[in-house]
């Protein structure tokens, strides 16, 4: 996506390109969404199931009428956030995983200030917002810190930050600030914090708005600015970028915070926008999902709107499959499971699409040499 | 030599990567007993066309008889038993193993139970050493030796397993003169023993040194073979590229001004293992000059280049580029004060290889191609085509990536963009290092047009040809320290070779190489 738009600015460049430039990064996702689709069938053909009844079924739960469109919106919503978050720090070569710690504490925070600070909801919204994306970005700069001045692997400890999170959002929810109540939860927040909810059918909210936004936003960043430029010349060739005179440890920063702030996000649109209040033990793991997202779209922040929409489609159809078929609903996690095992083999084989069968089986002798082709020396 | 039938015969061989034909229509025979050069720019083809007869590549046409039988190698596995050994310029060694373990690698000795006989393989390493002249110790571990040793485990390797035929390629590259020298007696017994040694290089004064008949490729052929008697360097030279080259750049007398652009004061700077790399090191380059620094790889010149662009910090002593002195520096900055930096790693730091062209001539420039935050793509885009056709870089748009250019075009994109930016202080490190002869020429044109334009260039090579060609003046490094600071008129090669060898200052006879760590 990245290529059509910056090709889509360059009119030195052939329309042939331009076309290669679309097909390209498109393929490796089509082809591994299209294994998973073949692996489910056999799946379901194992277990006695008709695929395409089941197929039919489940696109039609995700996506035919308002009702079911809605919950697949409002499940794709959180995961554009997350995925948002992921793709921003993976292009720039910052292996970010946190993105669920980032988004609990982002919701924690949203959850305080949206029922302890009383505010008109012109001023109330963006706090909370405001305190989520800070909420989010602390959390997401204990690994940058880390990582940037004491070189401790980035992966790792963002890992580690996501039990760390829960465990600390369950202290506050259900100790230190509980409601009274049985639930472990906050206290509701005001009715002035209330993102508007749109739909009769799911919560849907005006939290998408602001999930396309970002996109759009980080969309203009990535290709048009010097950030931008300069994110992605880290991610490719963090030594050229140093010797090249960018300031690589403050990019790092920077890239970490924005991305664990819009994790935060996340939290914001389900506290505010889903819940209404701050609940205990609340995500089903968009912050994991959100690490599929961004694979799937291969970074591209437009490309994360699509991704999490089938996945939000996905689950949304799971469960009035599971109604209709009385398949489980979990097949879906297979189908996922299946396309982040395709788009990994990918990430490390170089997948070649495009390529006839006859020459991909020379190819895949040549392969086993190693020898780049034509290269005498270096 | 001349007598007795080919030991191979490859005929009409040709090879296509996809849209590429890597090798046309390449003839070549081999003879027994006889050092066959196979010499040619880089991207002629040379290394294809050994792998193809190594088993390593399919063909996709012609014929390989050996031995008057044909061959068909699907594997490495098949030539080998076959006879034929391969030592790639990159060594295949596993360093935590011994020499011997090296050595019988997938041929082991046995002895009952299917237990490696290791007394056996010490002893039959030792004797194969001592047969050939390659002394080891066969218990060494690899790791630790330095390049000329493991090169001969490679040898020695291809030896054990009975190689009749025997492949170099760019044998010589990681070498000093000495161990070059030692290569070539080596090669030279190997050849009486019967054996044929076929030997890649791109390097002439090797070629005519050593071999006994050679082959030129040129573009996926071989476009002549002839008896090394027959041939001269400038001969040769133009065979490869196809025209004449001159061989060493057409330059004036330089006029350096008293004005000192880079000026290092005794600095010190600590390698990636520890050691002293720099050792209180000063050198001054003076506007309008051309001073190359000569030195075996791994005495300290990465490191000072790398302490002088600001990608390392020195332990004590400082760094003055164009009168701005400081202790520190950071890229941005040395960037800021005049320097213009063409790094010897391409690859991994002066080019972003998965980037298009344009990308890689913008980043350090960035500020004239932006207005407040933003990118002005299609301006720093325009400059790209404009800086591709100034620099003649072959095969590129602008939105070509970076990795699929050859070396000598990925060097004129360094180039082009460090050159353009009005830096009066040029520190070019291995500026022809993997370039052909045809680009070689045309770099070191503009570095001595940077001189005439009263700029001042420092050049760091570890070849010796380059390092006359280019200076004006020439120094000498040896672990960490300039050992010798010559006019150019007033140094020759043997001279030089000596310096960077250390001999100066080891009267004794104490071979320097053996004692010396070495860093690849």
């Amino acid at each position: 996506m990245d290529e059509l738009m910056s090709s889509e600015a360059a009119p030195l460049r052939r329309s042939a390109i331009s076309l290669r430039g679309v097909v390209r990064p498109l393929a490796g996702p089509a082809v591994a969404v299209l294994i998973a689709i073949v692996v489910g069938a056999l799946l379901l053909a194992a277990v006695g199931q008709n695929p395409l009844d089941v197929y039919v079924t489940l696109i039609k739960g995700g996506l035919v009428g308002w009702p079911n469109l809605s919950v697949a919106l409002q499940l794709t919503t959180p995961l554009i956030f997350t995925g948002l978050a992921v793709a921003m720090s993976f292009r720039a070569g910052l292996w970010n995983i946190g993105a669920e710690g980032q988004m609990l504490m982002g919701a924690l925070a949203a959850g305080i200030v949206g029922y302890a600070v009383s505010l008109p909801f012109y001023l109330h919204i963006p706090l909370c917002v405001i305190a989520a994306f800070l909420g989010g970005a602390a959390w997401a700069g204990i690994p940058a810190l880390l990582r940037v001045y004491l070189g401790v692997n980035e992966l790792v400890v963002c890992l580690m930050m996501n039990p760390i999170a829960l465990l600390l959002t369950g202290y506050v929810s259900a100790r230190a600030l509980k409601a009274p109540g049985p639930t472990n939860k906050l206290p509701d927040i005001l009715e002035t914090a209330i993102l508007p909810n749109f739909s009769l059918f799911s919560q849907l909210n005006a939290g998408i708005f602001i999930a396309l936004a970002c996109c759009v936003l980080v969309a203009f960043v990535n290709s048009a600015t010097l950030r931008g430029f300069e994110w992605k010349m880290i991610g490719l060739n963090p030594r050229f970028a140093y010797y090249g005179g960018i300031d690589v440890r403050k990019s790092a920063l920077t890239i970490f915070l924005l991305s664990g702030g819009i994790a935060g996000l996340a939290g914001a649109e389900q506290v505010l926008g889903v819940y209404k209040a701050y609940y205990d033990n609340f995500s089903p793991g968009y912050g994991f999902d959100g690490i599929a997202v961004a694979m799937l779209a291969k970074n591209s922040p437009i490309g994360v709107i699509l991704a999490a929409f089938l996945f939000g489609a996905l689950n949304g159809g799971s469960a009035v499959l599971q109604m209709m078929t009385g398949v489980s609903k979990y097949l879906v996690q297979v189908l996922q499971f299946i396309i982040v095992l395709v788009l990994a083999a990918q990430f490390s084989f170089r997948w070649r699409v495009a390529r006839p069968w006859f020459t991909r089986r020379a190819q895949r002798r040549e392969r086993g040499t190693r020898q780049p082709p034509l290269s005498e020396s270096e | 030599m001349e007598a007795g039938v080919d030991l191979v015969a490859m005929t009409h061989i040709a090879k296509r990567f996809e849209a590429l034909t890597a090798i046309h229509d390449a003839s070549l025979t081999i003879r027994p007993g006889e050092i066959h050069a196979l010499v040619g720019e880089n991207g002629a083809g040379k290394t294809t066309l050994m792998n193809i007869l190594y088993g390593l590549l399919p063909r996709d046409g012609g014929e390989i008889v050996l031995r008057g039988a044909a061959a068909n190698f699907s594997s490495p596995a098949e030539a080998i038993a076959a006879g034929i050994g391969m030592v790639h310029q990159h060594f295949k060694l596993a360093p935590s193993f011994t020499v011997t373990e090296n050595i019988i690698l997938g041929a082991e000795p046995l002895r009952g139970f299917n237990r490696i006989n290791r007394s056996d393989a010490e002893r039959q390493t030792a004797e194969l050493g001592a047969r050939f002249g390659l002394d080891l110790d066969p218990r060494a571990v690899v790791g630790s030796l330095p390049v000329g040793l493991r090169q001969r485990v490679e040898i020695l390797k291809a030896l054990y397993r009975d190689a009749e035929i025997l492949i170099l390629d760019e044998p010589t590259a990681v070498l000093t003169p000495q161990e070059t020298r030692e290569l070539f007696a080596t090669m030279r017994r190997l050849a009486e023993s019967g054996r044929a040694i076929i030997f890649i290089t791109h390097k002439l004064r090797e070629v005519l040194a050593v071999s006994d008949r050679v082959s030129v490729m040129r573009l996926g052929r071989i476009i002549s073979t002839e008896p090394n008697k027959n041939l001269t360097a400038e001969r040769l030279a133009s065979l490869m590229v196809g025209r004449s080259v001159l061989l060493r750049v057409s330059k004036a007398k330089a006029h350096p001004s008293e004005e000192k652009l880079l000026q290092v004061e005794g600095l010190t700077a600590i390698g990636d293992r520890g050691e002293t790399a720099v050792d209180n090191l000063s050198i001054a380059v003076r506007a309008g000059e051309i001073v190359g620094l000569a030195g075996v790889q791994g005495n300290g010149q990465d490191e000072l280049v790398q302490c002088i662009a600001g990608l390392r910090r020195p332990l004590s002593g400082a760094v003055a580029i164009c009168g701005r002195a400081a202790a520190r520096w950071e890229p941005a900055d040395s960037r800021d004060a005049g320097l213009a930096y063409i790094p010897a790693d391409r690859g991994r730091v002066g080019l972003s290889l998965a980037s298009e062209v344009w990308e890689n001539l913008s980043l350090g420039h960035l500020r004239s191609f932006s207005r407040g935050p933003i990118l002005l793509t299609e301006k720093a885009r325009r400059q790209a085509s404009a800086l591709i056709r100034k620099f003649d870089v072959r095969g590129a748009g602008e939105a070509t990536l970076a990795k699929s250019l050859s070396g000598g075009n990925q060097q004129k994109v360094q180039l082009a963009r460090e050159l353009t930016r009005g830096a009066r202080l040029v520190v070019a490190e291995q500026p022809s290092q993997g370039v052909d002869i045809g680009a070689i020429e045309a770099i070191h044109r503009i570095l001595v047009d940077m001189r005439d334009q009263g700029r001042a260039v420092f050049v760091i090579s570890a070849d010796i040809d380059e390092i006359f060609s280019l200076s004006d003046r020439i120094l000498v490094i040896y672990r960490g320290r300039i050992v010798a600071d010559l006019a150019a008129g007033e140094a020759d090669a043997e001279t030089i070779g000596r310096f960077m060898g250390g001999l100066h200052d080891r009267p004794d006879s104490e071979a320097p190489e053996h004692g010396r760590t070495y860093v690849q």
